[in-house]
């Protein structure tokens, strides 16, 4: 798992414009190589809602009324808001996603701040810190 | 509608109950809530179709905590997964202790926890549903969270319902949960061979469901030594 999130990341830090197939393969794979089961007993939070297979990793902070899955890695130290929703996506480390964001397909990068509130995400990379829906559509990466 | 109004929407949708509402945004409430069923609703007509479509007969079984739904589907899968290829949805608050059971009998499974919520929406199974390859499987079973009230509120899209009650419940669990029996298609009343020692009033039991609803078929089954369980296999039409 270790190795394909560090060649995740790679990728995603430094996009061209060519690399959308790549990166719709690399986030395939990821999910159904990985997460064949979940591992969603210790975070931080008051019981969201789960459909497996849900990965988180150490220090993980949900909020109240959160969907996770099916199909979604969260990295250390993420902190998810109340209202949001996530499938089929990975999310790296100390990422924090804003209050009602629903994504699907997405690989958000390493420290990104999304304090962007009420946003429907999908098929899409973003790494970077935005604070209102226009600034994400601005810096989001779309693969499809 | 201003944040404020949100938030109280949202206070009143946790409460489940119109009543709550301040007089001056009750017509609001009554709405939303009109939108948020008819929407569940509408989901679990295109899930139906879909499974149809594929070919998959479905069915959801909702009863309460230890009434033996997970040790019913065990002994159904056990009879029946030479003959069809079997994907189980399993709800429950937390763990994944049902499923682990039921994946012994050879079916594939996944487990929704929903924390807080109650049941089984329509919106869960769709999007398990639309994360699988449905041309593997040929029969889902949804298991749903322990509970006799709030599975009352949300279709899932199945073709039939399967109501599971035990003797152990006594004899007056039906009569005080009328709507799920409305709703159902089969009601079985479990462990029946603790009727001896119990005495239960299992007459009384399966004159209230029919009461309910005359078309529903009721089977006595102890899911211990598979008693009816054939039976319930024939009314499943499986």
């Amino acid at each position: 798992m270790k190795k394909h999130l560090k060649e995740i990341g790679k990728i995603i830090s430094s996009l061209e414009l060519n690399s959308q197939s790549q990166i719709r393969g690399l986030l395939y794979n990821f999910l159904r190589m990985n997460l064949k089961h979940s591992k969603i007993d210790n975070y931080i939070g008051d019981y969201p809602t789960f459909i497996e297979p849900v990965y988180l990793e150490d220090n993980v902070k949900i909020g109240d009324d959160v969907l996770l899955g099916p199909n979604v890695y969260l990295g250390k130290n993420v902190e998810i808001s109340d209202y949001v929703e996530i499938t089929n996506s990975i999310v790296f480390d100390n990422v924090v996603v804003g209050e009602n964001i629903k994504m699907d397909n997405c690989i958000i990068g390493k420290n990104s701040l999304l304090h962007c509130k009420n946003t429907p995400i999908d098929n899409c990379v973003v790494v970077g810190n935005v604070k209102t829906k226009e600034d994400l559509y601005k810096i989001m990466y779309k693969f499809k | 509608m201003s944040e404020e109004e949100k938030k109280e929407v949202q206070r009143i949708k946790e409460l489940e109950s119109i009543n709550l509402a301040r007089e001056d945004i009750r017509d609001l409430v009554i709405e939303t809530k009109k939108e948020v069923e008819k929407d569940n609703d509408l989901l679990a007509e295109q899930i139906n179709d879909r499974l149809n479509n594929y070919g998959i007969k479905s069915i959801d079984i909702v009863g309460a905590i230890g009434a033996g739904k997970t040790a019913i589907l065990e002994k159904i899968a056990e009879k029946l997964s030479k003959k069809y290829k079997i994907f189980v949805i399993c709800g429950d608050i937390t763990t994944r202790v049902d499923a682990n059971r039921i994946e012994k009998h050879n079916v594939t499974t996944v487990q929704i926890n929903t924390g807080r919520e109650c049941a089984l929406n329509a919106y869960h199974i769709h999007q398990v549903l639309k994360n699988q390859d449905l041309s593997k499987y040929n029969l889902i079973f949804i298991e749903n969270v322990g509970n006799l009230i709030c599975p009352s509120d949300f279709k899932l899209g199945t073709d039939k319902r399967l109501t599971v009650v035990s003797i152990t419940e006594g004899e007056w669990v039906i009569e005080k949960h009328p709507m799920l029996f409305k709703m159902s298609d089969i009601a079985v009343i479990n462990k029946i061979d603790l009727l001896e020692r119990l005495g239960t009033d299992v007459e009384k039991m399966i004159k209230d469901a029919k009461r309910f609803n005359p078309d529903i078929r009721v089977i006595t089954t102890s899911a211990k030594d598979g008693k009816n369980i054939d039976k319930l296999i024939e009314a499943l039409e499986l």
